[in-house]
């Protein structure tokens, strides 16, 4: 069951599945196939614990979007790997796990953490659909009904088409959104927190401007807005998560339970906040204790950075914030490293290596007793992802 | 030039003049804020990596379609190249313009595409300075989505990378991407069929040094942009419309110079010059882009705005020389040669400019002049010796204008004290002078004005459900003001038909003293005969 799931819903996985021979399948599947396929998904979802959260996207988003499916699940992706990348020297480190946004057993939390997956999801979801979108992956992209009912009205003769970011964002709307259609005060903040990552794309969109006019003048200019480096997203949405708001709903009016006043309760609170701040609901479980019920795996076995040229403050701190303030201690590992060195490269694909050895010291927070045994497998592993 | 129209007309009729004119210039702005879309559009390609099995290459081109049917073997990302065992000489960078199910249109008139490359930093696979991509890019087109595709242009062509890391340089900042410049790839002046295809591959030559040391190229992506259908149609209506109107006054103006007996003056002259090469742009041959395939037509409308120009500074020039009331002989294009000549001089040098660059694009749409360091500096040094001309044409014009408005002050001192008809005609003079002066600065302040607006803004103002697209206002209305402005001029300095009335004739018929006498040596040049023989009582015209 379990591979036969995995081969459905690799429908559109990043590297198989180009959008138009899904887009192909889509067309020939008949719609009681297509009714089939997707109950089938459904409860492949349900019986794989492990699912991974696109699948959630995609599951629970409108179904006629079924040919987005590879490039949500790549701006997933893309979103998991910047919030990795971001959350290296913190005491939560971004785990997997965490991606499961899943509403299993009605209990999500709302911290910090949970708000930032969010934002960088949904952000990554944009940024891919916009990027494929140029690439000719979506027969309707960009040229949405926006300008249906103007002068020129349809088509893009006479006025072009609206931004392929619009689009991006429309598409990631409907897809992630979708997840959290509650009317209670999670929901509210998870397509809040989801808003702000998106917005944070367009806050990090760089303007280019193009002078055409008579000899290459600038009489004649044209301006165009394009996406920035996903990394740039990712550290303004880090900025953001330093700066989280927690929400403090008006608890009488929560209490009262009738629903119409809870949602004016949250409407009211949503109004004081930017659309382009994080905000939370619960503070941060302590992530330096390992504790399953929560899927925290702690901070024993992490590695932290010491010493080293060009490292931040941030960085410089990670020892102490990891290991010593967990009450661990830092144990210093030297290891020899294979690796590759006095390359040659083309702009592709040819790359001339010799193999260098090193010995490279690393740092690890271990208990502070004698007793290292317990951890060594975890140690290597980490080294390894690193 | 004497007793033009403005002189003679009550004011009544100047401000009844003004506000149709003003409510004409306000409908220009209104057509092109809330008709005409905004002027141009640019639209994203990312381009899709194909490869290029084929050993041996057979005859004729092949091309690789990034989607559809009949396309190519795609790859992701070059990791799997890599695995795959691909060259870079068998990738092929594939863009499809325009996006899945639009098709192109004449009415975009031009089509503009601009490179970028998207460059991972790597520790050890840095761009070196001064670095050069070499690009082999090929363009075709057909006219459905299903016949084969026609080849346009095929080239080999030069780009100079310049591209600054921002972050620092180590190797937690890997795969990161540089920040390029916007690189020239292509220009197309007419768009007449409805599917284009641009391949593009990088070719490694190791031994020649061709693309090494160009970094580790992630993806292209192009921005194409052209005109707005939209803005072409408001366009082409404007001047389908604007041409009749100045033509016309033209035919009425010059046939009331040739009415007169005397020959036309030098400043009427070059006002009909300027209502001619007015017409020379207005006249709408851009509808016949529509059907045919004139490549040429952008090259054209820039030789007629340069015309344009370099009329309108003459003429500023020549007027303002022929109010100067000192006692020089002018009314001869020869006396003007100091001042015209930086005009005509700096025109030139932006004419061969623009040769060079969009004259060639006409045989080889991948030409940039900037893509070489010696067309570079070919390229800087026209456009520094035309601005030395510019500067040197607007002290001369300020020198003028600082000239004229001291003659008129030592003038009005003594006023007073001149015969009626001496000083009637000194009065025109300055009038006929402020006018334009006000009207002109008016004109180039707003021309000056709504450019930076239009630079500034985003390009769309909202106001209520209303959307102002302010570039769109700008053109159209700037355009249509020039059009007044040259409309005004032909009608109101036309000369007049009517006398300065009965009492100066009376009055002055008497008196014909030794200064009025002189007074006919000094200004004939500036008035032309007519106005010696009006003064002198003798009814010989008309």
């Amino acid at each position: 069951m379990e591979s036969f799931c995995r081969k459905y819903l690799s429908l559109g996985s990043p590297k198989e599945g180009i959008p138009e021979d899904s887009e192909d399948a889509l067309a020939s599947m008949g719609f009681c196939q297509f009714l089939a396929s997707l109950v089938l998904s459904i409860s492949c979802h349900v019986l794989s614990s492990t699912a991974w959260s696109v699948n959630n996207f995609l599951m629970t988003g409108p179904k006629a979007y079924l040919i987005y499916s590879s490039s949500v699940q790549a701006g997933a992706q893309r979103g998991t790997e910047e919030c990795k990348y971001q959350f290296a020297w913190d005491r939560w480190n971004c785990p997997e796990s965490e991606f499961q946004l899943s509403k299993h057993k009605g209990l999500r939390r709302a911290t910090k953490e949970t708000a930032f997956i969010h934002a960088i999801s949904a952000a990554g979801v944009m940024y891919t659909l916009t990027k494929n979108c140029s690439m000719g992956d979506f027969d309707n992209c960009g040229c949405d009904d926006s300008k249906t009912g103007k002068i020129g009205g349809r088509g893009w003769i006479w006025g072009g088409c609206s931004d392929n970011a619009d689009f991006g964002e429309n598409i990631s709307k409907q897809f992630v959104d979708t997840m959290e259609n509650g009317h209670d005060s999670r929901a509210a903040v998870n397509r809040h927190n989801n808003e702000a990552g998106r917005l944070a794309i367009r806050a990090m969109m760089k303007r280019s401007c193009k002078c055409h006019g008579v000899s290459g003048s600038c009489s004649v200019q044209t301006c165009w807005m394009q996406l920035s480096d996903f990394r740039d997203v990712g550290n303004y949405l880090k900025i953001k998560y330093d700066q989280a708001q927690k929400l403090e709903l008006d608890q009488r009016r929560m209490r009262a339970g009738n629903s119409a006043e809870n949602r004016g309760a949250i409407a009211d609170t949503f109004s004081s906040i930017a659309r382009t701040e994080l905000i939370h609901l619960e503070d941060s479980p302590n992530y330096c204790v390992k504790n399953l019920s929560l899927g925290l795996h702690g901070t024993e076995g992490r590695e932290c950075l010491q010493t080293g040229n060009n490292l931040s403050q941030f960085e410089k701190r990670s020892c102490r914030r990891l290991c010593h303030e967990c009450g661990l201690k830092v144990e210093e590992k030297r290891i020899e490293i294979v690796s590759s060195c006095n390359c040659k490269f083309h702009w592709c694909c040819t790359v001339k290596c010799e193999k260098c050895t090193q010995f490279v010291t690393k740092y690890i927070c271990s208990k502070r007793n004698k007793n290292i045994r317990p951890h060594n497998s975890t140690r290597r592993r980490q080294r390894v992802r690193s | 030039m004497a007793g033009a129209i403005i002189e003679n007309m009550s004011t009544k009729k100047l401000v009844i003049v003004g506000v149709v004119l003003l409510l004409f210039q306000a409908f220009a702005f209104m057509v092109g804020g809330l008709i005409a879309p905004s002027p141009t559009t640019a639209v994203h390609y990312l381009a899709t990596k194909c490869v290029d099995n084929q050993k041996g290459h057979q005859e004729g081109r092949k091309w690789f379609m990034p989607w559809g049917p009949n396309q190519c073997d795609k790859i992701r990302d070059f990791d799997e190249a890599m695995a795959k065992r691909i060259e870079a000489n068998n990738i092929v960078f594939s863009v499809h313009i325009p996006l899945p199910n639009k098709e192109m249109s004449p009415w975009f008139q031009f089509m503009l595409v601009i490179l970028q490359f998207d460059i991972a930093f790597k520790m050890y696979n840095q761009i070196e300075d001064k670095a050069f991509v070499t690009i082999d890019v090929s363009l075709a087109y057909r006219d459905d989505s299903v016949s084969e595709w026609t080849e346009m242009a095929h080239s080999v062509e030069q780009r100079k990378l310049s591209c600054n890391f921002t972050t620092a340089k180590i190797k937690e900042n890997e795969g990161r991407y540089y920040e390029c410049d916007l690189l020239p790839f292509m220009e197309v002046g007419t768009v007449s069929h409805k599917y284009y295809l641009v391949n593009v591959r990088l070719p490694v030559y190791e031994r020649k040094k061709v693309n090494v040391g160009i970094g580790e190229i992630k993806d292209i992506r192009l921005v194409g942009i052209h005109q707005n259908g939209g803005f072409t149609k408001v366009w082409f209506a404007m001047k389908t419309f604007l041409t009749p109107s100045i033509l016309i006054i033209m035919i009425w103006y010059w046939r009331r110079i040739t009415m007169m007996t005397r020959p036309p003056v030098l400043l009427e002259k070059v006002i009909f010059a300027l209502g001619i090469s007015m017409t020379f742009i207005n006249i709408p041959v851009e509808w016949f882009s529509i059907g045919f395939d004139w490549t040429w037509m952008l090259l054209f409308g820039d030789i007629r705005q340069g015309i344009f120009y370099a009329m309108l500074l003459s003429f500023w020039i020549i007027f303002c020389g022929e109010h100067l009331m000192d006692q020089t002989e002018r009314n001869r294009f020869s006396m003007y040669w100091k001042q015209v000549g930086p005009i005509v001089f700096g025109s030139f040098c932006l004419f061969i400019f623009d040769m060079c660059e969009r004259g060639v694009q006409l045989t080889n749409p991948f030409y940039s002049i900037w893509a070489s360091d010696v067309g570079t500096e070919l390229a800087m040094a026209f456009i520094i010796v035309a601005g030395i001309c510019a500067c040197l044409y607007f002290l001369f014009l300020c020198f003028m204008v600082f000239q004229v408005f001291r003659n008129i002050s030592g003038k009005r001192s003594c006023l007073p004290a001149m015969t009626k008809a001496r000083r009637l005609h000194y009065e025109g003079l300055i009038f006929r002078f402020k006018f334009l002066m006000l009207v002109t600065l008016a004109c180039a302040a707003m021309t000056v004005i709504f450019f930076i607006i239009s630079q500034v803004n985003e390009g769309h103002w909202h106001w209520g459900d209303y959307t102002v697209q302010i570039n769109s206002a700008f053109f159209t209305g700037i355009y249509g003001m020039w059009n007044l402005y040259v409309f005004a001029l032909m009608f109101l300095y036309a000369p007049s038909h009517k006398r300065y009335g009965d009492e100066q004739a009376s009055g002055d018929q008497g008196g014909t003293s030794g200064e009025d006498i002189q007074l006919t040596t000094t200004i004939t040049h500036a008035d032309g005969p007519t106005e010696v023989y009006r003064m002198m009582g003798k009814d010989s015209q008309e």
